[in-house]
């Protein structure tokens, strides 16, 4: 795809969402019209507007998740934990007395069930992560923003990268920075002609051996840094 | 812990925030929302799912919980009703819908929600959101494309497939 069928591509979202000019609105349309990508990413995406208007009360839709964070988040949450597993250890007794009234055969195959399933739900379902925020340096007056997820893993700390106005041509780098300065990359990709990008870099270093990451153009100029 | 205590615990921990949001928002019924969400976690547990999709799993069977609930004091009017819109299943399930959408909307990312809002709630012009956010038109057309796909890939996960 050339750069600008790209830049046409993108206006797919305010093509369902709403807003754009007569101009853009045209150029879309008679896009789509020849565009195969487009019109199949159009399937895809058509249902949201309707799904959008769902959550539009009278008075304005909770676009701030504050308000029903507070119910999800609050309270006594260990708590909450307990009265499950209380409620667990109810059902295990529960089910003891019916296994004893039943024919060992039975029993076997529910327990081995159990047993089987058991695993699966052991393993932690989420890794630890932890987010930061690169920007440029105070007073540049560079919009730059890179959002980070340091994910652990078993070899290391995975990068999870969204990266908002960047420069649009050029390669760039994202270099991880240890507590004895050394610094080495982790990551290299293209700059896209909207600014925006979304990627995945790893290093062998843990979260706690990252001091510093560094997002850097291919002169090696820091285009954006964050202390983890 | 035993083994199951744990598995519980853990799914718990990881959904169980969310879960209580949803069934708290689509039952308006305070005193039963923890009831309802152990519930849920304890049928999902003991029927043990492919857990690829748990999330989704998880409010199906909470879906399926309310409406049965729902139908229940229905048939026992002096019961508490569940949602005061709600007279039959398609209402429920709108209501259940909205819920998701506005959970689906505060999983997105602040900068892509605050598109959403400018563009499709507010109506405002590509321009216009590019004034009130102060970010070039171009980052307003390509967070709008990046925002409406990370939308639709949030609701899969939540089992949203309309």
């Amino acid at each position: 795809m050339t750069s600008e069928s790209d830049e046409l591509h993108t206006l797919l979202g305010a093509y369902l969402l709403g807003g754009l000019s007569d101009a853009d609105h045209r150029a879309f349309t008679k896009h789509l019209r020849t565009c195969a990508d487009c019109q199949s990413e159009l399937g895809q995406l058509s249902g949201l507007p309707r799904l959008l208007e769902l959550a539009r009360p009278v008075d304005g839709p909770h676009l701030s998740p504050d308000a029903a964070l507070e119910l999800g988040a609050s309270g006594d949450e260990d708590g909450r934990v307990e009265a499950l597993l209380a409620r667990v250890a109810r059902r295990r007794r529960t089910r003891r007395l019916w296994l004893a009234a039943v024919a060992a055969a039975a029993a076997v195959a529910v327990f081995g069930a159990g047993m089987w399933l058991g695993p699966r739900f052991t393993a932690p379902p989420s890794l630890p992560t932890t987010h930061v925020v690169a920007a440029a340096e105070p007073g540049s007056g560079s919009p730059v923003r890179v959002d980070v997820a340091l994910v652990t893993r078993g070899w290391g700390t995975q990068l999870d990268l969204a990266c908002e106005d960047m420069p649009t041509d050029g390669e760039l780098l994202l270099y991880v920075i240890d507590r004895q300065g050394t610094a080495t990359p982790a990551a290299s990709w293209r700059a896209t002609p909207a600014g925006y990008s979304r990627l995945t870099g790893a290093t062998s270093l843990r979260p706690d051996e990252i001091q510093r990451l560094e997002i850097r153009d291919g002169d090696g100029e820091v285009l954006a840094s964050a202390t983890t | 812990m035993p083994l199951d205590d744990e598995a519980v615990a853990a799914i718990y921990r990881e959904h169980g925030p969310m879960l209580r949001r949803v069934v708290w928002r689509a039952t308006s019924d305070a005193d039963r929302v923890d009831d309802i969400v152990q519930e849920v976690i304890l049928r999902v547990w003991r029927q043990g799912p492919e857990a690829d999709n748990l999330r989704a799993y998880l409010i199906t069977t909470a879906r399926h919980l309310i409406v049965d609930q729902h139908r229940a004091a229905v048939r026992r009017p002096q019961q508490t009703e569940l949602v005061e819109l709600a007279d039959d299943d398609a209402a429920l399930d709108r209501a259940l819908d909205e819920v998701l959408v506005e959970e689906a909307l505060g999983r997105l990312q602040p900068n892509h929600r605050d598109i959403v809002k400018c563009l499709y709630y507010e109506r405002l012009s590509i321009a216009e959101t590019s004034g009130r956010l102060g970010v070039p038109e171009g980052t307003v057309k390509s967070r709008a494309y990046y925002a409406v796909r990370n939308l639709r890939v949030i609701l899969d996960e939540m089992g949203v497939t309309r």
